[in-house]
């Protein structure tokens, strides 16, 4: 009976050690960097409306615990409205169509080592040639970790 | 576990005229309850005797004309002593043998044969029988496995789910049926496990380093889903089962036969389910910053059928079992309409104007075994033969829309896996003497996947494995024994090409740009080696068990693993392989004490693990086409944990049952140190009750199960996952049978109530939890169960 006993005894140690352990000694980074367009110089603002062949300087405040990594912007047609964004406003969108000639915006960058707060700006030119119409345009940053935080918007490219 | 069982012994006596005017005796044990051919019963006469094999089968040979008693015994019946007359023209004859007085022992003892195997056995192994499937039936077998400690499971809506043992799943736990390994799409997280539910009567679960035996993949755990056991001769059986569900408005049949002549056996079952959009006590999910209302909570687009037919023919002689199976297991199922993979769709399909109806996005699976188990019994040799022959075909379907630089692709089909796997395993088991058994043999398995649809998520692969092990399990006294084995395995490895249909830009050198297809994966060879090794000790103290048992086990990299390299549009980002991966490798230690005391037992299993090289899909700070890239790293993984169980009888009727799991897993190396692994399982605890009404007019043995569902926070998360909250949830079932055809084959009824307070929760290891869909809400289901 003694070593019955004393194997149970060992044996909840053992699940008592393993619960109490998962306390960590090392401080982990669970903190996704966070994004942010709703200040004065953010832009775009959903359901923007940009003009071809314009420029426009793409701005958005990225912040994170630990230390910021990289980020990208991709803009990409909505004309079958297949998705929406995830700001509050509800954009008017066009009537739905198939995509001739789209335009494309695929562009990654990296943030200098050592920051936790950074704004994004990029300036962005809108071809003449492309199609005019419901677009989304979505902003990514990641942190050295691996976190990443997305946020999107509607948006509309016209003549 | 308290249910009369009435113990019948039907011995069929014949005889063969020898030569010198000697017979045999053969028989066969049986219980006629559950149909179940009794092993180990003692058949005892004057110098002769014979124990009942595993299907219940007897013979004395060399017994000369003449007049004999026999003692039949069985630990679970009352002994009866017979007398036969042995000559020629022998007439049948039949035994009844009553119960023992008392039940609660009769049960124990009934079990004990099957206990007592597995007592000897130095792997931590747990046994479900036909009793457990039939109680505890969910939705998918595996889900109906969860409620042993240390299993888990990963699902996707309510008819889906694939194996987790003590938190490690997809290609590290190996699902065996009829003795060849179920090859499917393991590494996928947004499909089930393609085998019907079912007649299925015995599983085996090894919680713990299996690949001494089962080869790579059998790094965590083994469900080994073993053939039913041979028909009686000249029985003849059937089965219908039903069950309707209210939360998904699922209507279900199944229909079993077997019959089995002298040595011809033929089985079959059909089954058929229907099931609409499962409900989920919310009327809103809140996923990122969208909002998706649900209509009447019915999550959108979760409906399915199933269509499974299983048809057996077998022979069986003295010294040869041979039985082939051919079964297909057919499913669509719809996923979840407002979010594909992670990704946020807006559809103009009018998804809410039937619950019933699958639209897009949608998949289905077929797929067909043909399998073939022939043993043949010499000397001291028994001699196995598994060949296997499986095609496993799974086709998702969605709208189409541009990605990237992906333009909208021209129909729906965006993936297609096909894999086509052929497997040939032989086997012998050496009994030199009574100390000794040793089993030898190889495995080898050829599997061609190939792939088609628009999205790519893995290549094309063609993959070959071979290995050789032997064991020996010693028996140093009856209570004490030895197992201990080594095992060579051999695979190659051959990916095939694949460039995108659609051009991407890309930047060169000196600053300009130009349109090309990408290459996603290379053509590439590759080989690897492995050794595994096992050594364990069983040891029975009167009425405690102690199991020690240390392991080394492996994985070959997947394809995927190797050699992806794209975008993978489901889950926002970028994968990469890493052609340098090598096998994984596990130690682990287990260690399994359990101990019987008068009207209860408590057992507690702890284990230790780890990993050289865990290959792990790390999230990266980087971007490849504004895709977060995801690689595959190797990284050391120390893991440690256990289930904890108690049972115990408080009065004759009432049985209490408790049991607790965890684990814990740590990377200490890579990228991601510190940080535990993907889809870990939370601390948590089941707590059961089961009481026994006495007969109430025409319900007889009616009882009433409550199941109490502790789920601890899971804290424990690494990118992109998220903190779960704890939860408890109680599930209600009421048993009884009914005698409304039949007597001696009472019409089974299973009342059910799941998640009895409608709790809203989330579980850590859906794969819907990533888009926060809570779990299904309450559900009543009622299941009619009638053996003919």
């Amino acid at each position: 009976m003694k070593t019955i006993k004393l194997g149970f005894i060992a044996s909840l140690m053992l699940l008592l050690v393993a619960s109490c352990s998962s306390e960590d000694d090392n401080e982990k980074d669970l903190q996704k960097p966070t994004i942010s367009l709703n200040y004065d110089a953010g832009f775009p603002k959903a359901c923007e409306v940009l003009t071809k062949g314009e420029t426009y300087h793409f701005k958005a405040q990225v912040t994170d615990n630990l230390e910021l990594a990289a980020y990208s912007i991709d803009i990409h047609n909505n004309f079958d409205h297949h998705t929406h964004d995830d700001q509050e406003a509800t954009c008017d969108l066009g009537t739905i169509k198939d995509p001739v000639n789209p335009f494309i915006f695929i562009e990654n960058y990296s943030i200098d080592q050592g920051l936790t707060s950074y704004e994004i700006n990029v300036s962005i030119t809108i071809p003449n040639t492309i199609d005019t119409g419901d677009y989304h345009c979505s902003f990514s940053v990641t942190d050295v970790t691996g976190w990443q935080s997305v946020t999107s918007m509607d948006i509309k490219i016209v003549e | 576990m308290f249910q009369k069982t009435l113990v019948w012994l039907f011995i069929s006596l014949n005889t063969i005229v020898f030569a010198q005017k000697t017979y045999q005796v053969k028989g066969v044990v049986l219980d006629a309850i559950t149909h179940q051919p009794l092993e180990g019963v003692y058949i005892i006469g004057d110098n002769l005797h014979a124990v009942t094999s595993v299907t219940g089968e007897f013979s004395i040979n060399g017994v000369l004309e003449g007049t004999y008693n026999f003692k039949i015994s069985h630990i679970s019946c009352k002994h009866k002593d017979i007398t036969v007359i042995v000559g020629p023209d022998m007439p049948l004859i039949k035994i009844l043998l009553d119960e023992s007085d008392n039940k609660l022992d009769e049960i124990q003892l009934v079990g004990k044969t099957k206990k007592r195997i597995i007592k000897e056995t130095p792997t931590v192994t747990e046994l479900v029988s036909k009793d457990f499937l039939v109680k505890n039936r969910e939705n998918s077998l595996m889900q109906t496995l969860s409620k042993i400690p240390g299993v888990s499971t990963i699902k996707i809506g309510s008819g889906q789910s694939k194996p987790v043992i003590r938190g490690l799943g997809f290609n590290r736990v190996v699902v065996v049926q009829n003795g060849v390994k179920h090859e499917a799409q393991q590494w996928g997280s947004d499909h089930g496990l393609e085998i019907d539910q079912y007649g299925i009567e015995n599983i085996k679960i090894i919680k713990g380093a299996a690949s001494l035996v089962y080869g790579s993949d059998a790094i965590a755990g083994v469900v080994d889903i073993e053939p039913n056991k041979v028909p009686l001769e000249n029985s003849f059986k059937g089965e219908v089962n039903l069950l309707a569900e209210s939360n998904n408005d699922l209507l279900g049949i199944s229909l079993g036969l077997q019959k089995r002549k002298e040595k011809l056996f033929y089985r079959t079952r059909l089954t058929f389910r229907d099931y609409a959009d499962y409900k989920v006590p919310t009327e809103k999910i809140n996923y990122d910053n969208y909002i998706f209302t649900l209509h009447d909570h019915n999550l959108r687009n979760t409906a399915g059928t199933e269509a499974n037919a299983n048809f057996s023919v077998g022979y069986i002689s003295n010294n040869v079992i041979s039985e082939t199976f051919i079964s297909n297991v057919y499913a669509k199922n719809g996923f979840f309409a407002n979010a594909h993979g992670l990704e946020v769709r807006i559809s103009s399909i009018d998804y809410d104007a039937s619950n019933r109806d699958i639209d897009l996005p949608y998949h289905t699976v077929n797929h067909f075994k043909v399998i073939n188990n022939t043993s043949i019994i010499f000397n001291n040799h028994t001699l196995l033969f598994d060949i296997g022959f499986q095609n496993n075909k799974r086709e998702e379907y969605t709208e189409p829309t541009s990605h990237g630089y992906m333009p909208k692709p021209s129909n729906t089909k965006e993936r297609d896996f096909h894999k086509k796997t052929f497997s040939l395993n032989i086997k012998d088991t050496f009994k030199p003497n009574g100390n000794h058994i040793i089993v030898a043999g190889i495995n080898t398995e050829y599997q061609d996947n190939n792939i088609a649809g628009w999205g790519f998520l893995i290549p094309a692969y063609n993959r070959f494995t071979i290995g050789g092990f032997a064991f020996d399990t010693f028996k140093i006294n009856s209570d004490f024994h030895l197992l201990a084995g080594i095992r060579y395995d051999y695979g190659v490895i051959e990916s095939k090409a694949y460039n995108d249909w659609f051009q991407s830009s890309v930047d060169n050198e000196d600053g300009s740009t130009s349109l090309i297809y990408l290459q996603r994966s290379q053509n590439k060879t590759l080989d690897f080696g492995n050794i595994s090794a096992s050594v364990g000790i069983s040891y029975i103290n009167n009425k405690t068990t102690y199991k020690a048992n240390i392991g080394k086990s492996f994985r070959m990299p997947l394809a995927n693993e190797l050699a992806s390299n794209g975008v993978n549009y489901h889950m926002y980002r970028y994968e990469k392989g890493n052609i340098n991966l090598e096998p994984e490798e596990s130690y682990q230690l287990d260690l399994d004490i359990s101990h019987q005391f008068k009207n209860s037992s408590i057992g507690v299993s702890p284990f230790a693990n780890y990993f050289e090289n865990y290959i792990y899909l790390n999230p990266t700070s980087n971007y490849f086409q504004t895709q977060q890239i995801y690689e595959y790293t190797q990284a050391k993984v120390v893991r440690f944990g256990g289930e904890l169980r108690a049972t115990t009888t408080i009065f004759e009727n009432l049985q209490l049952n408790a049991s607790t799991e965890y684990v814990y897993s740590r990377q200490t190396s890579g990228p991601k140190k510190d940080f535990t692994l993907p889809f870990s399982p939370p601390f948590s605890t089941l707590l059961s009750a089961n009481y026994q009404f006495n007969d109430f007019r025409f319900l007889k043995e009616p009882q009433i199960s409550a199941d109490f569902r502790i789920t601890a926070d899971q804290n424990e998360i690494v990118p992109p996952e998220e903190v779960t909250s704890g939860y408890q949830v109680l599930n209600m079932s009421f048993l009884a049978t009914i005698a409304a055809f039949n007597k001696s084959t009472p019409l089974q009824l299973k009342l059910k109530l799941n998640n009895v307070f409608d709790t809203k929760y989330y579980n850590h290891t859906s794969f819907y939890r990533l888009i926060d869909v809570p779990e299904a809400g309450r559900n009543i289901s009622i299941a009619l169960t009638q053996t003919f």
